[in-house]
């Protein structure tokens, strides 16, 4: 018996899901139980098996120090900031202007 | 290999932040214990379920709802498939190990499978009030459990089961709406499934439960149960029939509808498997498990097989 993982996908816009798993002997029977037991009322129009044995998994400690570059993003803060400072400049004109 | 913790109160307060377990973590032992034996009981009780849905098969009247029972037995069996997957990938039984020790009468299964479906009113009531019941339980796990790999599992179990509820009601509708030998059929059957129904919630949960504490179940059973009864007295009040409690009691002014004393007796002997039924269910299982095993075998001998046909 093999263990393989489902993927399944929803029309043009979704990725690739993971559904769950199966054990099967081999890849045809897999099919059929994945067909049977995943996607019963449509829950997908593509479907991917993955023996267990060929997934390749990255360790926590070696994917998770990306969460940590804050400099790969922008806030944008030092904008929003400048925005604000240039409406609370123009806000006392303006009353000005309607009063 | 996934995330460590150094202790169980660093574990627990990462719990405590939402925090979701996946299974390469390394979970504490008494985690992956009570959470594997929680998994375990669902999916035998998902099995449990599908063998009673498919006694019915033949006995189901009209093609729309035999059809609508043949998808529902697929759909149960699948829910034992999909949760014995989660299990096992916990490392602490293997699937066939699990079927066994089920089949050996060794481990547990919900309550109201103990009992016996003997007419089509009894199996309309299960299809209902037990199946809304145990859609209860699991929307209360689904709402915050911590370990991910039972939640996503629990989403798709749950949509499914949306669809046995609304045909168990429409089934009682028809029921309702029938002849009076019908409504007595019913009456009866909500006689002999009202209180195991009422029992699958179990007792008050005790302060200390670890399934709270570790984000399994999100709600007490007491506060699921009430909520039920609050639920199913008046709508099926509402279709003629009569709650089999003398201590309900119905508050007007504030609309609530309250339980009486609950006896667990009952529900005691099913978790023994001294329940009305236990013996020939189990036996029922345990023999079709006997029976296919011609298929297990032709399943992990169809590789070499098909690598030696002929081309």
């Amino acid at each position: 018996m093999k263990r393989y993982e489902v993927f399944l996908k929803k029309d043009g816009r979704d990725e690739y899901r993971h559904a769950g798993s199966l054990n099967a002997p081999d890849d045809d029977l897999a099919l059929v139980l994945a067909r049977e037991t995943y996607l019963r009322r449509a829950e997908g129009d593509r479907l991917w098996l993955v023996d267990r044995a060929h997934l390749v998994v990255g360790d926590t400690e070696f994917v998770a120090p990306n969460a940590d570059k804050p400099h790969r993003h922008n806030d944008g803060e030092r904008i929003a900031e400048r925005r604000r400072r240039l409406r609370e400049e123009r806000a006392p004109r303006e009353e000005e202007a309607g009063s | 290999m996934g995330r460590s913790w150094s202790s169980m109160d660093d574990f627990e307060s990462f719990l405590d932040d939402g925090g979701i377990v996946e299974v390469d973590d390394e979970m504490p032992d008494a985690y992956r214990n009570a959470v594997f034996a929680f998994i375990e009981m669902h999916a035998n009780s998902e099995l449990m379920g599908g063998l009673t849905e498919r006694d019915w098969i033949p006995r189901t009247p009209g093609l729309r709802h035999k059809m609508a029972v043949l998808a529902k037995t697929q759909d149960e069996i699948g829910h034992g498939h999909l949760l014995y997957m989660v299990a096992a990938d916990m490392g602490l039984k293997t699937r066939r190990e699990m079927l066994e020790d089920l089949f050996a009468g060794q481990s547990k299964f919900h309550n109201v499978f103990h009992y016996r479906a003997a007419t089509w009113g009894d199996q309309v009531a299960i299809s209902f009030l037990v199946d809304a019941a145990a859609l209860a339980s699991q929307q209360a796990v689904f709402k915050n459990c911590s370990y991910g790999p039972y939640r996503r599992i629990l989403k798709r179990i749950i949509s499914e089961e949306g669809f046995h509820m609304r045909m168990g009601e429409e089934r009682m509708m028809l029921i309702a709406e029938g002849t009076d030998f019908q409504r007595a059929m019913f009456q009866q059957s909500l006689d002999n499934w009202w209180w195991p129904a009422l029992q699958l919630f179990g007792p008050d949960s005790k302060p200390d439960d670890v399934l709270l504490r570790w984000h399994i179940k999100s709600e007490r059973n007491e506060v699921l149960r009430a909520r039920w009864v609050q639920k199913f007295a008046p709508l099926l009040i509402s279709y003629g029939f009569t709650i089999p409690d003398p201590g309900l009691v119905h508050d007007a002014e504030a609309d609530t509808w309250t339980a009486g004393p609950i006896d667990w007796e009952p529900l005691k002997r099913t978790l023994a498997m001294g329940g009305p039924d236990s013996a020939r269910r189990i036996g029922e299982a345990a023999a079709n498990w006997a029976d296919t095993h011609w298929v297990r075998e032709a399943m992990d001998t169809a590789p070499e097989r098909s690598a030696g046909a002929p081309a």
